[in-house]
Parts: C-alpha cells; sequence; structure tokens
C-alpha cells in the first residue's frame, strides 16, 4: 500500500472517530469534567500562585497530564469493548490504524487544552505567558504525550482492568514529557531559554513515532 | 492426515490457499488440530466439524486476524503470494463475531470500511454493497438500531463490499430467515463467479452451497471422554 | 553445586569483610557500610532491566517462550534488588544529605527503574498466560526501554542547568582504598552472580511449567489427524 493510500485511511478513521465522539461525547465529556474538576479542586486547595510559576508550571502540567491519562486509551478501549476491533484489523494495516487514532487523540487533546490551559491561567494567576514560547512547548508537549500513548493505548485496551492499567503503564513513559514540559513552561515565565525543553520534546516524540511504527505490527495477533 | 485439492485449470488470476500442518494453540490448548489441504478458487468450500474442532479458527487464521503458532499457509494469487496488504485487499469476511460502529449508520459503517482499505470512492460501493443485500432502505439507520437478522445482512455486505477474490464465511446463515437464506444462496453462487469462498459451517443448508466439503475432527480440550 | 556455595562464600566474605576488615571511607563514616549492599543491589537493578528489555526484543524477533521467561524472571527478580537498592539508597542519603528524597539524577534514575518494573509487572498480572502476555508485555517493555535514555542522560542535565543538585561526595574516587576496592567488587559479582542463579532457576521452571500444562491438555495419542474429505 502506498503512503499516500495510507494517508487516506488515517484520514477515514479520523474521521470516523470524529463522528462516533460526537455521537456519544462521553468520551470529551468525561476528559473535560475530570480536568476541570481537577483545575477547580488544586485552585481552591492552594488559592492563587501569581509569584511562584514553578509551582504553577507544574500543576499546568499534572492537571494535562491527568486529564490525558484519564481519556487517551478509551479510543481502543471502546473498539475492544465494542468488538469492532476486528472490522478495523480487516480493512487497515495495524501502522495506518495506530497512525490514526494518535491524529484523534492530538485533536482530543488540543480540544481539551483550549479549555484547560485558559482556565489554569484565570484561576490560578500568574504573570501575562510568553504565548509564543508557551504555545511551542504546548504543542510539542501534546505530540510527545499522543505519541508515547497510543500504542499503550492500544497495547492495554487487550488487557483486563485497563484504565486504571493504562494511567499506571503511562507514567512512566511521560516523566520525560512531565520534566520536559514544566521546564519549558517554567522558562518562558522567567524569561529563559524554552529551547532545549523544545528539542527533548521533540526528539522524544520523534523517538516514539519511531518506535510505534516498528512495533504496530505486532500488536494484535489474535 | 489427508489433502483435499481442488483440482482445477489454473486461471492466471486465480486464487489458491494452501496449508502444509497448520494449527493453532491458544496458550497450551489447542485451537485447531494440524491441517493439510490446497484450495483453489472460483468456487466453493465447506468447512464442517464439531463444535471446538477449529472452524472458526481456521477462518480467522485465513483472514489473517491470527497467527497460527505451527504450519505454513500460502495465499497466493495468480502464481505470486501476497503480501499483508494485498492480502486484505483480498479478503472478504464476515463472523458472528464481526460488530459495527452501533453509533454509525449501516451505510456510514460501510464507506468508512471502504475508505479506509483505500477505495476511491467509498460512498458509491457502499450503497451498492447495500443494494445487494437488500439493505439499501434501512441504510441510514444506525446499527444499533437494526435486528440481528438485519445486522446479519450487513455482515455479508462488509465481506463483499471490494469484490474480493477470497471470500470467508463463518456460519453466514446465522440469524437470517427464509428470505434471508436464500439471498446467501444468491451472493454465494454470485461470488463464487470469481472468487473462491470458504464457508464454515454445521448447516446442511450452508454446507450444499459447496462444491466440496472438508471435515474437521482435531480434538478439543481434554483428554477423549 | 559447587559454584552455588562459592558464591554464598562471596557473598558472606565480601560482607564480612566489608564491614570488619575495610576500612571506613573519610567523609561517609560508618555509612560506608550501606553501599556495600546498596550500590551492588543497584548495579543489578540495572543490568536485571537491560536484561529484561534485551529478551523482550528478542521475544518479538524470535517468539520463543524462552525469552519472556528470561524477561519476567529478570523483572521480577530486579524489582527486588530495586526495592534493596531504593530503600539503602535512602537511608545512606538521609544520613548523608540530611533528607530521604532530593531527585537527584541518581534518585530519579532508580526511581524510573522501579516503576517500570511495577508497570511491567502489572501488566503481566493483568492478562492471561499464554504468548498474548509475552508479546505485549515485550511492547511495553520496548516502549520503555526507548524512553530510558532521554530519563537517564538528557533530563538530569536539564534539571541541573536549572537548580544545582546536591553535591555529591564521590563513590568512584580513584584514591580508594584497596580493601575496600576488594569487598566491593567480592559483593559485585557475588549479587550478580546470586541474579542469575536464581533466574536461572526461574527459566527452568517456566519452562517445566508450560510443559506441565501441555502434558495434561493433551491426551496420549494426539497425533491425530485433523481434516479429511467429508462427503464419501
Amino acid at each position: 500500500m502506498s503512503a499516500w493510500s495510507s494517508a487516506g485511511a488515517m484520514w477515514a478513521l479520523l474521521r470516523k472517530e470524529w463522528v462516533s465522539e460526537w455521537r456519544t461525547r462521553w468520551g470529551l465529556h468525561a476528559a473535560l469534567l475530570f480536568a476541570v474538576a481537577t483545575l477547580t479542586a488544586v485552585s481552591f486547595a492552594v488559592g492563587r500562585l501569581a509569584d511562584r510559576v514553578d509551582v504553577l508550571a507544574a500543576l499546568l502540567w499534572v492537571v494535562l497530564l491527568f486529564a490525558a491519562l484519564s481519556s487517551l486509551a478509551h479510543t481502543f478501549v471502546r473498539e475492544t469493548e465494542g468488538r469492532t476491533l476486528t472490522l478495523l484489523r480487516l480493512v487497515a494495516s495495524p501502522a495506518t490504524i495506530v497512525f490514526g487514532k494518535l491524529l484523534f487523540n492530538l485533536l482530543f487533546l488540543a480540544l481539551l487544552e483550549v479549555v484547560i490551559v485558559p482556565l489554569a491561567l484565570l484561576l490560578l494567576g500568574g504573570p501575562p505567558p510568553r504565548w509564543p514560547a508557551l504555545l511551542g512547548v504546548l504543542a510539542l508537549g501534546t505530540l510527545a504525550l499522543a505519541s508515547a500513548t497510543t500504542l499503550l493505548g492500544a497495547l492495554t485496551a487487550q488487557a483486563r482492568g485497563r484504565g486504571a492499567l493504562f494511567a499506571a503503564l503511562a507514567l512512566p513513559l511521560l516523566m520525560v514529557v512531565l520534566a520536559a514540559g514544566v521546564s519549558g513552561v517554567r522558562a518562558q515565565w522567567e524569561g529563559g531559554a524554552v529551547a532545549p525543553a523544545l528539542r527533548l520534546l521533540g526528539a522524544f516524540a520523534a523517538a516514539m513515532l519511531g518506535a510505534t511504527l516498528l512495533l504496530a505490527d505486532h500488536l494484535w495477533e489474535e | 492426515m489427508s489433502a483435499a485439492a481442488g483440482a482445477l485449470a489454473v486461471a492466471a488470476d486465480a486464487t489458491r490457499i494452501e496449508a502444509r500442518a497448520l494449527s493453532h494453540r491458544y496458550g497450551p490448548r489447542v485451537g485447531l488440530a494440524p491441517v493439510v489441504f490446497a484450495w483453489q478458487g472460483p468456487g466453493v468450500v465447506a468447512v464442517t466439524g464439531a463444535n471446538g474442532a477449529g472452524k472458526s479458527t481456521l477462518l480467522r487464521i485465513l483472514a489473517g486476524l491470527l497467527k497460527p503458532s505451527h504450519g505454513e499457509l500460502h495465499l497466493t494469487r495468480g502464481g505470486r503470494a501476497l503480501d499483508a496488504a494485498q492480502r486484505r485487499h483480498a479478503i472478504g469476511f464476515a463472523s458472528p463475531e464481526l460488530a459495527f460502529y452501533p453509533e454509525l449508520s449501516a451505510l456510514e459503517n460501510l464507506s468508512f470500511a471502504a475508505a479506509a482499505a483505500g477505495a476511491h470512492h467509498p460512498a458509491a460501493l457502499a450503497r451498492a454493497a447495500l443494494e445487494r443485500v437488500q439493505l439499501a432502505a434501512r441504510g441510514h439507520d444506525r446499527v444499533a438500531a437494526l435486528s440481528s437478522g438485519l445486522v446479519q445482512r450487513l455482515r455479508l455486505a462488509f465481506a463483499l463490499l471490494h469484490a474480493p477474490a477470497l471470500v470467508l464465511l463463518d456460519e453466514p446463515g446465522s440469524h437470517l430467515d427464509d428470505e434471508g437464506r436464500a439471498l446467501l444462496g444468491g451472493l454465494v453462487a454470485d461470488a463464487a463467479g470469481t472468487a473462491l469462498v470458504v464457508i464454515a459451517t454445521n448447516d446442511e443448508r450452508e454446507w450444499r452451497l459447496a462444491r466440496e466439503r472438508v471435515e474437521l475432527r482435531g480434538r478439543d480440550v481434554g483428554p477423549a471422554a | 553445586m559447587a559454584l552455588r556455595l562459592l558464591l554464598w562464600l562471596v557473598i558472606a566474605g565480601g560482607l564480612a569483610a566489608g564491614f570488619a576488615w575495610a576500612p571506613l571511607v573519610p567523609v561517609l563514616g560508618a555509612t560506608t557500610h550501606v553501599l556495600y549492599l546498596h550500590v551492588p543491589a543497584a548495579f543489578v537493578a540495572f543490568i536485571a532491566l537491560g536484561w529484561s528489555m534485551l529478551h523482550s526484543v528478542l521475544y518479538l524477533a524470535r517468539r520463543d517462550m524462552r525469552h519472556d521467561d528470561h524477561a519476567a524472571g529478570a523483572a521480577e527478580l530486579g524489582i527486588l534488588f530495586c526495592v534493596v537498592a531504593t530503600i539503602s539508597g535512602s537511608l545512606w542519603a538521609k544520613a548523608q544529605w540530611g533528607s530521604y528524597w532530593n531527585w537527584d539524577p541518581r534518585e530519579t534514575s532508580i526511581f524510573f527503574v522501579l516503576l517500570i518494573y511495577a508497570a511491567y509487572l502489572a501488566l503481566r498480572g493483568a492478562l492471561e498466560d499464554g504468548p498474548r502476555r509475552a508479546r505485549l508485555s515485550a511492547l511495553y517493555s520496548v516502549l520503555a526501554f526507548v524512553t530510558a535514555p532521554f530519563l537517564f542522560f538528557v533530563v538530569p542535565r536539564l534539571y541541573a542547568s536549572l537548580h544545582p543538585s546536591p553535591i555529591l561526595p564521590s563513590r568512584e574516587q580513584g584514591s580508594m582504598d584497596p580493601r575496600i576496592r576488594v569487598c566491593f567488587d567480592a559483593m559485585l559479582v557475588g549479587f550478580t552472580g546470586l541474579f542469575f542463579w536464581m533466574l536461572n532457576l526461574r527459566v527452568r521452571l517456566g519452562a517445566l511449567a508450560r510443559r506441565h500444562a501441555e502434558v495434561e491438555l493433551e491426551p496420549p495419542d494426539s497425533a491425530v489427524a485433523a481434516a479429511g474429505r467429508g462427503t464419501r
């Protein structure tokens, strides 16, 4: 199959995911509610943190991370529970399936962040951000997050206790994203260089995408 | 161990499956005891056998859904071996376990399948497939609203969606009423003109559709009773 | 048998000599003794992780269940050594640095290793015995393997540039007392030997358990043919 028709297949998968999500909506609703609940709980517990950008950066990423962990597995869990994975495997290659889902996860995370990030800045306070730097860190961080967890979602969907297991397995993989994301967000507030964090996130995402491509063929064999 | 071979003249694009000592274990449990066969299309082959003999396992292996633990399987078309992508393209598969997206309509399900498989006009292909199983009138209903008999027709439409060269049907008549069974007979006869159709069933009405019947007599779990 | 005896002698001898014969490192004082346990345990924890990941890759390439036994066994033993290393290191850190946990690069790495082990074993626990468990846990292991270099080499540097890590009393001084060196090396060899001996037992046990399961399910005359012409 050519790269062109794979792209078409991924696009079809992305559209299918979007329509399914839009009609059922429980995934996005649950993730948004969870994220907002976490954010308000944190904000309520610590109050405003205008002068502690280090804590602020960490809290922002913790909220993002947990919102992602609570929701990123659900595209594959839905395929497993609805027993629709057979259909999917009959029409598309494993790599196409995983990368199609990855695109959807990126879209999902972007939607989540559009709500969470402004709300977090509003509730927690903090100096005005340097937007290009902040958006750069968030964009690459999101890419890193999605590339590290999509294959994992496909993997844990095949095990018992999927949701909880996914979060537990994702955490060690995401320590790098957490460390680099926090230091990047912090640096943009402190006026430091964000380039090291961006480089690290980019390299990590690239490594994870490569691993995903290589490993996808081993995902489903029964 | 005996072989059942369809000795027909080799057409230029004939589909051929050959299995040598093909078997599968689910962990220590035997899913399919070793089988040997060579089938060639076009035509219909029926696979029968007691529950647990490995009919579904065999079909899942042929469809590329299950990796056999032992033995060899050769899938060729016009003498050339098929890679994974060509194999997906060549195969149409329907089984009772095949499920559709309940929140999408019948038409959307098939369009998605065709688009994901790389078809150029997925919607047109999907409509034609629905017409073939006489489901066009219900095409815009969500799958969640279809009865089990209608879902079975949708499965047949899915299996025949892209005019595959190898059609694998696991209990194709389940949930079908008399009208549906008549439809199935017609669909199998049509497909058999160009494709190799493999039907796994214990229903006489279904294996009567085949030119050749193969029985799996593998052992089930545990010592012989 | 003789090898096993030698192994125990090396460990017991190294430990006894470390306490009774070797001098204390001036800066460390009595906490020197912790290091005879801590460093070999940490060393083996890393070796075991590498071993487990290596066999995960081999399993994916060759699909031989023995590689899965190696991967699983190394992880099960590795987490044991990892816990020993973490606790002893934490106690040592309290005595030397004044707090049990500081997130210095070494602590971060051992914590990461501990997390990976725990996650890997949790995944295995959630899957049924068989090739599927072997395949999926190997996949996870490889993913973790890809993450490791970032955490071990890149993140510490990034963090060090932000806040200086606590000043480490160097453990690998060139001027280490030869008596300490001897005890240290004996413990390293002993622990590594202990790991591979236990791993060997675990791998042999795994092969036997598989054979046992097959024999139980298989009637003695199971070499029967399956397919034949039905219509006759």
